[in-house]
């Protein structure tokens, strides 16, 4: 029986503690630990590695932007963050947050396995890449689309590993009853994913264009003019992952009227999914690949 | 403002009659603002010591001493000689200890506290007589009080570590230690199968931009104190990456950022003080030696600005 939770300043501080400490997905945390362990391992595979990981990406992304506040202007390239923080520290904060992992388990995904979630994000964010390039941006903006891509999820880490039971149920609810995710969220849990995505961004001020990436990818004309056609972008790249069922974030039915708003606003033609069904599933693919050469 | 070296030595303190003239003692700064006789200390290795000895134990002693630590970074050798500096057993004692926090975001207190416990030292935090108050700091432009502006800078180290301008009435201090010049981490070589041109242009764009910002960090510093441990042949030789800067590079940056004085230090403890003169004699202006535009720091030196 779904109901409104009653205690939602109870959940926001479970929420919060999440936050404070978000553990890595288990999907890439064992290439993480065998990058950062090998003391010849090179940027090019450290940043690799670390792109595959939403939750490491945010980090990393969280200790330039707090650590670099006089800078005026949030980083939101991996790559710059590397050169900045340098390759040891990067690896000490990866290390850091892998080992949190391991001794956190990863038990509490109910709703959807790691693997799903992680194909979902990273699919989202080799989508919006590829659209980034397909609209004629710098290489260094698709790589802020891409990493925005891979981020717009994160809001559902906390809420599935607080309330493992509730959020099988929103995702149950959302399969059947073709019901709008995230009011499901909303009425089970009293705050959505993308709620909470927006407060991870804040917290580890990772910049207004995450912040609105993070929080309006749903409802992309709620997004700043500034921000709107990054979180347009973010907005199609995800319902183009949910139709082309590119692993899964609990939310499996795409909305085809959104998909037909967004692709005639970024500009590109419906008939390029097919398209990307090949080219995304090439890059996930090699992903795949270069996380298992080192789980063997 | 006026600079006393306590310590210029780098990594370990590396005493013996190799290192007379030059000194063995890790970093210790100490900064006095004369006409208001305030005391800032800049790093607390081995060094720091002496300056405590000083501080607690001469005829001009001052009880209490009210002082302020700033510690460019956490590695051992900027923090061993703390629990050594007498002030902090000394219940009148009031301290406040600066410095930049690690990626795990551990508060400094932690941090500092760490070597003040039974395995390492006889005392642990809680039993020293000194109130101490840790301060964490990252990077940006802080007033101080009576008229001095701190502004921080993160270095290129491979731990967080955090250069220091010190400006007061008209005047600027800096350091830049450890640290060396920010370099393309990604492979840049073509033909090498991990190459990646998007990781190599954007590298080389970050390179140009942290160097910029660093010079901009000590341009037109009435004296700048720099990490100078190795030189450019050296540092070529296999040294790249670990957090230390070939002299060449720091006095091409020094004149570029038109720097008034430039005082290199952080000497690697293997050189000696007849190394340390003939690279001297190599790079350093003729002249009276506290007179020169570049400088070998030296333990006991003192400067004004």
């Amino acid at each position: 029986m779904n109901h409104v939770n009653p205690n939602r300043e109870g959940h926001l501080k479970r929420i919060q503690a999440t936050i404070a400490r978000m553990p890595s997905l288990s999907t890439t945390a064992v290439r993480v630990l065998e990058a950062c362990n090998d003391p010849q391992a090179s940027a090019n595979d450290l940043q690799r590695v670390i792109s595959l990981d939403p939750v490491l990406t945010g980090r990393v992304l969280k200790l330039i932007n707090s650590a670099y506040f006089a800078l005026g202007q949030p980083i939101t390239s991996l790559t710059r963050a590397i050169i900045m923080l340098g390759i040891n520290t990067v690896k000490n904060l990866a290390l850091s947050f892998a080992i949190l992992k391991n001794m956190k388990g990863s038990g509490s995904f109910h709703a959807f396995t790691t693997d799903e979630f992680w194909l979902h994000c990273l699919g989202v964010g080799v989508v919006a890449k590829s659209l980034a390039g397909l609209k004629g941006l710098s290489p260094a903006e698709q790589e802020a689309y891409f990493v925005a891509g891979l981020l717009h999820d994160l809001g559902k880490l906390p809420l599935n590993k607080q309330f493992p039971e509730e959020y099988f149920r929103v995702c149950q609810s959302s399969g059947k009853e073709h019901d709008p995710f995230r009011l499901s969220e909303d009425r089970m849990l009293g705050i959505d994913h993308c709620k909470v995505g927006a407060m991870i961004a804040r917290r580890w001020r990772l910049g207004v264009s995450l912040v609105e990436t993070l929080s309006h990818h749903h409802q992309p004309d709620d997004s700043t003019e500034n921000s709107r056609d990054l979180v347009s972008t973010i907005s199609l790249a995800n319902q183009i992952a949910i139709e082309l069922k590119i692993g899964t974030a609990g939310d499996c039915i795409s909305d085809k009227a959104m998909l037909d708003q967004l692709t005639d606003r970024v500009g590109v033609d419906y008939g390029i999914l097919g398209d990307f069904h090949q080219s995304v599933c090439g890059e996930i693919e090699k992903a795949r690949i270069f996380l298992e050469i080192v789980q063997k | 403002m006026r600079i006393k070296f306590w310590g210029v030595r780098g990594s370990i303190p590396s005493p013996g009659p190799n290192t007379v003239k030059y000194g063995g003692n890790t970093l210790c700064l100490e900064l006095r603002l004369q006409d208001q006789g305030r005391l800032i200390i800049i790093d607390a290795g081995s060094g720091i010591r002496e300056l405590g000895d000083r501080l607690s134990f001469s005829k001009n002693a001052k009880d209490p001493l009210n002082t302020e630590i700033f510690l460019t970074h956490t590695h051992l050798d900027h923090i061993l000689g703390l629990p050594f500096f007498a002030p902090i057993h000394n219940p009148r004692t009031r301290l406040k200890i600066y410095g930049p926090v690690t990626c795990e975001e551990d508060p400094l207190e932690d941090v500092i506290g760490g070597q003040l416990s039974y395995r390492y030292f006889p005392l642990r935090q809680h039993e020293l007589g000194a109130s101490i108050e840790y301060i964490d700091l990252k990077e940006g432009n802080f007033d101080i009080g009576q008229g001095v502006t701190l502004i921080t800078k993160y270095l290129n180290h491979p731990l967080l570590t955090l250069g220091y301008r010190i400006e007061y009435g008209n005047k600027a201090i800096c350091t830049a230690y450890d640290t060396e010049p920010f370099y393309n981490l990604f492979c840049t070589d073509p033909s090498d199968p991990s190459y990646d041109e998007f990781l190599a242009s954007e590298g080389d764009g970050a390179v140009k931009d942290e160097n910029r910002r660093m010079e901009a960090f000590f341009k037109d510093a009435d004296l700048l104190i720099h990490d100078g441990q190795y030189t450019q042949t050296e540092y070529d030789s296999g040294k790249r990456g670990w957090g230390h800067s070939p002299i060449e590079y720091v006095i091409a940056a020094a004149r570029r950022a038109n720097v008034k004085r430039l005082a290199i230090c952080h000497h690697d403890p293997m050189r000696t003080d007849s190394q340390l003169d003939e690279l001297s004699q190599l790079f350093c202006n003729e002249g009276i030696e506290g007179d020169k535009v570049i400088f070998f720091a030296r333990e006991g030196q003192e400067v004004k600005v």
